[in-house]
């Protein structure tokens, strides 16, 4: 009887030992058990000793990230690349999906899985920065900042180290418009608009319930959001009770405008769906909805500049996030210098032209930024005319959900009759409290 | 308490034997105290006296080469941090030798669970040396290494059957479990992420933010709030579903309903497809923007639901996956089409082998068909499927598909406190476990809430089973 | 009108009434699941029931023109072969195991059973982060021999429905075999394998169809992002991302249809033995 225990037990040594044996070849694994004193390469591979820049062709294996709507074209760009180096290394990229919005989640739940050269919005940085998963710009540093534009160089930068290569400027927000409804004059304060699409039946939407554009209504109150220097916690005004515009003021503000029935507060799916169905005649968006618009308004389609909006009796113009679009490259990459490079290239002007040709989305490059192609299209002059009103995006974790549940209070018109100052008062406790 | 002092019993009788062993064993047994192949290359069992030197060999060197440098580290879980240099000459990295604080825990415990292993192999080699002895000094048959692989296609057939499972549920279940249990009790979360960052033990911390209010936290305020909807969904959704279950499988199976296979068969229909694409589809079905909304306002049912005030007159649309009444009520009813036609499923079954003689002599007496269903129908499937009925309990408690992929970036709560907290007021514990994870990489708290649950369940299990079954009945069943 | 016209008329019709509005409750969104695949609007068609156009296009779409979004053949042949080798290892996981602890007496017995309730008292998702860490040391994350370790390491503590009905098998059958003479494992694969159909069809459908419905593990042990290796329940679930929902929905529904019809046709085949195995089992439990 008592063998079969024994028995049982040797399997599960078995199994153990077993677990082992794979667990050994592992580089990272031996690695962390030996003594602290000597220094190791990260790559750890056999290539790392025999490997000089001077030296012959060495192999080189890339993963790269981009969202899935641009696989096609980065793939040619890639291929491009590997033309171009093809007497200095054998490079091969594999392309992976993953959304620009959702890079940073990825990432952080295991960082040493990321692609080496990855894309992604830069509001993400900080997060990615704090938890070290970016490895910082030191090859071309000089030309990159000389070829981007300063606030999308700042964007890419955490404490004086640029982290990233800045690869658009147009992830921000602005309001798009349809010309049949709206006069130049409409779109330039909120109460207007709103007047103009209820005289027309139709309403105008903005994702009130989201913390990214619910800041708008706050900035243009000349209340603060923003990261304290340990670059996680939050710092937060909105419920400030001693300034000129209070944080019930904006509340208030918002409850009217969320209460009129030309304004609906829409997802960034059901703004498209409304825009293709003619519900939607204008809406705060950004440029990744510009195709829609265009294609269902026409020559009818516009953007401008977000509009002013009435609080505590004033005209307040609505502020925005500044949003760029970052290419980085994994601080565990074992190919940096290669991922580097290759993050330059999909960077660099060239690219950045082709990216505005196929996707519309505005260039970081200043060369490209200045062409008359360029200005011209109406998103990108918009974004242009938002610039002086919008803000580098520098907001810890902690900030997205109590932003967002205040924003749905607002949309639905504080269902609950709470008083506004608690609620003010509590979304600015979750939004500034520590990270732990 | 007997089955306590069962346990102590046997644990004192395995280190006598290994005493007796120890003292009364001759050269042999003492020599395999050394090495642990010595007995068997005694009593001539070449073959397993080298395996169980091998397994020695192989055990030891594990712990030496392996397991100490983890162990050595597992009471600080590491202090190096690790530090990553550019070198422009090499176009490498460098890396200093850090500590990873999650491998130290994972491989910590695993080694030290060898190690415990090890120990028990150990002495009960001793003790079945000895036997052995005793065998050849009774002058009885020792088992030959063919005679004793033959035994576990006999005898010992059930450890054929089971090392390898239950290998499978320890590598897969049981050191995980282990592992995320202890991680309740250190500080991996968010700012303390390896490799970059180290983490370590912090005691009951955790649990303390748990069930205390602070200022800062309301992890204490969300905890009661959603611990409260997850207890009523899961005794909704059982009950639902049950009830549900068995009056469709009882109006199926009656003699009068014509091509009852057909019928059933829509219904299984609804359950194979797999449920991450009906879930989400349903939930675009009754989207604020969805296409009940649409049907519902233009047959004037929204205007109603507002006169009668059960909507927001601020709304022009039902909020059927977006108010958390109507959400939880929604979602209810979306688990009764997912979960009926399981029940149906398996009341079918159990209602076929309802004893025809108890119906007809109740139908006899003159009782009519509810009385028959309430006294005699309902007691019996109680009966029989009791115990299925608590694992249904668990499983929603712990039911993660309709929840998540229902309410999962739809949902938004309009309780500020439960935001802070990345909760809602349709979260069950699993799910909020989920997202503390997914999205705040917040694995302390999410490890204080799964042990939570686990107590939670386990408290239930108890109970139920306790009142359920008098006694064991396995044996006189068969 | 007299009664009994009532019973032997309207009766009927008011039950079979009641059937009918059930099932189109149940087949509603399941019709609306195959017309939407089957609309020419990729979105979400919000206006009406039935699509405005009608079209191919979507399935076409899912096997012409494979792109990194939607790459559903190497999807579904991932799936396949992933399930195929589930299926196969906790099927028999799951059937030795329950098979020990119905048929056979051994001292470990009722202590290995009592860890297996406490075990499945866990919520399963708790253990996700850890498995993952074990599979990376291992190396096997990103391989789908990873993703049916996964899935088939643990399968042995589902093994209580297939003990009860193994319970139900009379073990005076099992004893005369061992008077004839046969041994443990011939007793095991000669007599009672045979005659458990039911409940190994029941287990062999319910392993099959676990990586077709899975898409938590998956993603996180799938995570290169390379969309040659996802499965389908990842893909399809991908594709309702808030940046692709408006052109890929249609071809979601498109992909569900295809994944529902094997399945379907497998749970409509197999209704009987699901029946007769699951109630042989939960009837203890």
């Amino acid at each position: 009887m008592k063998k079969k225990l024994l028995a049982t037990l040797l399997a599960v040594a078995l199994m153990a030992t077993s677990l082992v044996g794979c667990g050994g070849k592992d580089d990272e694994g031996s690695k962390d058990s030996g003594n602290a004193g000597n220094t190791t390469n990260d790559g750890g591979s056999s290539d790392a000793g025999d490997t000089t820049p001077s030296g012959e062709k060495e192999d080189v294996a890339l993963v790269m990230w981009g969202a899935e709507e641009h696989q096609t074209m980065l793939r040619t760009m890639a291929d491009e690349f590997i033309a171009a180096y093809a007497d200095q290394a054998n490079i091969t990229i594999d392309l992976g999906v993953q959304s620009e919005a959702g890079t940073k989640d990825t990432i952080l739940t295991d960082p040493t899985a990321a692609a080496d050269v990855f894309a992604f919005a830069d509001d993400q940085i900080n997060e990615l920065v704090a938890n070290k998963c970016l490895q910082p710009v030191v090859e071309n540093t000089d030309a990159i900042i000389a070829a981007n534009s300063a606030a999308s160089i700042d964007a890419a930068t955490v404490d004086g180290t640029l982290y990233a290569y800045p690869m658009t400027a147009s992830n921000g927000y602005f309001m798009y418009y349809n010309k049949e409804y709206f006069t130049e004059e409409d779109v330039k304060t909120l109460d207007g608009m709103i007047a103009a699409a209820e005289a027309a039946g139709k309403q105008i939407s903005m994702t009130v319930n989201d913390g990214w554009y619910l800041y708008s209504f706050f900035a243009g109150a000349g209340l603060t959001v923003g990261l304290e220097a340990d670059g996680v916690t939050n710092y937060c005004t909105w419920n400030a009770t001693d300034t000129a515009i209070t944080g019930v003021d904006v509340a208030n503000a918002l409850l009217d405008i969320c209460a009129k029935p030309g304004f609906a507060v829409l997802s960034d799916a059901e703004f498209a769906t409304g825009v293709k169905d003619g519900s939607i005649i204008a809406g705060v968006n950004g440029t990744w909805n510009a195709t829609t618009a265009q294609d269902a308004w026409g020559d009818n389609y516009a953007a401008v500049k977000l509009p002013t909006y009435t609080v505590a009796g004033q005209q307040a113009q609505m502020c925005s996030f500044a949003g760029f679009k970052l290419v980085g490259v994994s601080a565990y990459s074992e190919q940096p210098y290669w991922a580097m490079m290759l993050a330059e290239w999909i960077t660099n002007e060239t690219n950045q032209a082709t990216r505005f040709d196929l996707t519309g989305e505005g260039p970081s490059n200043v060369n490209i930024a200045g062409t008359d192609k360029v200005l011209s299209a109406p998103a990108i002059a918009a974004l242009a005319s938002q610039a002086s009103y919008a803000t580098a995006q520098r907001v810890g974790g902690n900030y997205w959900s109590p932003a967002q549940t205040f924003g749905q209070n607002m949309a639905d018109g504080n269902p609950n009759g709470e008083d506004l100052q608690t609620l003010l008062d509590t979304m600015v406790e979750g939004i500034t409290a520590p990270v732990q | 308490m007997k089955s306590i002092k069962n346990f102590f019993c046997s644990i004192g009788r395995f280190f006598k034997d290994f005493g007796v062993a120890v003292v009364k064993g001759d050269i042999w047994v003492k020599l395999s105290l050394l090495i642990m192949g010595a007995g068997y290359f005694g009593r001539k069992q070449y073959v397993k006296g080298v395996l169980m030197t091998a397994l020695q060999a192989v055990i030891i060197a594990f712990t030496v080469l392996f397991g100490l440098p983890y162990i050595g580290k597992f009471d600080t879980l590491g202090d190096v941090q690790r530090e990553s240099v550019y070198d422009p000459a090499l176009r490498k990295n460098v890396v200093n030798d850090y500590d990873h604080s999650f491998k130290i825990l994972l491989f910590g415990l695993i080694s030290i669970i060898v190690i415990i292993v090890a120990v028990v192999i150990w002495i009960r080699n001793v003790v079945s040396v000895r036997k052995l002895q005793v065998l050849a000094e009774n002058g009885k048959h020792i088992n030959t290494f063919r005679e004793d692989v033959r035994e576990f296609r006999n005898g010992k057939f059930h450890i054929t059957l089971l090392s390898l499972p239950v290998s499978g549920i320890v590598c897969f279940t049981i050191v995980p479990l282990l592992v995320i249990i202890l991680v309740a009790f250190t500080s991996y979360n968010k700012t303390h992420m390896p490799p970059a960052e180290l983490f370590t033990w912090v005691g009951f911390d955790n649990f303390e933010k748990m069930f205390s209010s602070s200022l800062t936290t309301t992890f204490n305020y969300s905890f009661g709030k959603v611990l409260s909807w997850t207890l009523i969904w899961a005794v909704a959704a059982t009950a639902t579903t049950y009830i549900g279950g068995i009056l469709l499988s009882m109006f199926l199976n009656n003699s009068k309903t014509k091509l009852p296979k057909m019928w059933r068969t829509f219904f299984v229909i609804a359950i194979a497809v797999p449920q991450f694409v009906s879930l989400l589809l349903v939930r675009n079905f009754f989207a604020d923007m969805g296409i009940v909304n649409t049907i519902c306002n233009n047959l004037g049912i929204t205007d109603f639901l507002k006169e009668i005030g059960w909507v927001r007159s601020s709304l022009d649309h039902i909020p059927f996956l977006t108010d958390p009444t109507w959400a939880k009520f929604t979602i209810i009813i979306i688990n009764i089409w997912v979960g009926v036609p399981y029940l149906m499923l398996i009341a079918t079954g159990v209602l076929m082998n309802i004893p025809t003689d108890l119906t007809e002599a109740a139908r006899i007496d003159g009782a009519n068909g509810f009385q028959i269903f309430r006294k005699i129908t309902m007691p019996y499937m109680l009966f029989v499927t009791g115990p299925y009925l608590v694992t249904q309990f668990v499983g929603n408690i712990n039911n993660f598909n309709v929840i998540y992929l229902l309410t999962n970036d739809v949902y938004i709560t309009l309780d500020q406190k439960l935001a802070n907290s990345t909760a809602t007021e349709v979260d069950l514990l699993v799910t909020w476990l989920f997202k503390l994870t997914q999205n705040d990489y917040n694995y302390n708290m999410a490890s204080v809430i799964g042990i939570m649950v686990f107590i939670i369940c386990a408290v239930f299990t108890l109970v139920a089973f306790n009142f359920m079954i008098k006694g064991d009945r396995e044996e006189d069943f068969q | 009108m007299s009664r009994r016209v009532m019973k032997r008329i309207v009766n009927p019709i008011i039950r079979h009434a009641v059937l009918l509005f059930l099932s189109v409750v149940w087949l509603v969104p399941i019709v609306w699941l195959v017309c939407t695949s089957f609309s020419d609007y990729p979105g979400i068609n919000i206006r009406t029931f039935l699509p405005e156009g009608w079209t191919f296009k979507n399935y076409t779409l899912l096997f012409s023109d494979p792109d990194s979004v939607a790459n559903f053949p190497k999807w579904f042949m991932n799936t396949f072969i992933i399930a195929i080798f589930t299926c196969l290892i906790s099927s028999s996981f799951v059937l030795m195991v329950s098979y020990a602890t119905s048929c056979m007496r051994f001292k470990m017995r009722k202590p290995l059973m009592n860890i297996a309730i406490i075990l499945n008292l866990f919520p399963g998702f708790l253990t996700m982060i850890a498995i993952y860490f074990i599979l990376k040391e291992l190396n096997l994350t990103n391989s789908h021999l990873g993703l049916i370790l996964v899935y088939a390491g643990s399968s042995g503590l589902g093994y209580l429905v297939a003990k009860g009905f193994f319970d139900t098998i009379p073990s005076s059958l099992r004893e005369s075999a061992r008077i004839e003479g046969a041994s443990e494992d011939q007793i095991f694969l000669k007599i009672v394998i045979p005659m458990s159909k039911p409940i190994i069809v029941y287990t062999v459908i319910n392993s099959f169809l676990a990586p077709w419905m899975d898409f938590v593990m998956a993603k996180l042990v799938l995570n290169s992002g390379l969309s040659k290796d996802w499965t389908v329940a990842i893909g399809l679930y991908n594709m309702l991302g808030k940046t692709l929902i408006n052109s890929y929905f249609a071809r979601f529904c498109a992909g569900g249809v295809l994944v529902s019809i094997p399945i379907s046709v497998l749970f409509i085949i197999m209704q009987k033995f699901y029946v007769e195995g699951i109630t042989g089992g939960a009837v203890k439990g």
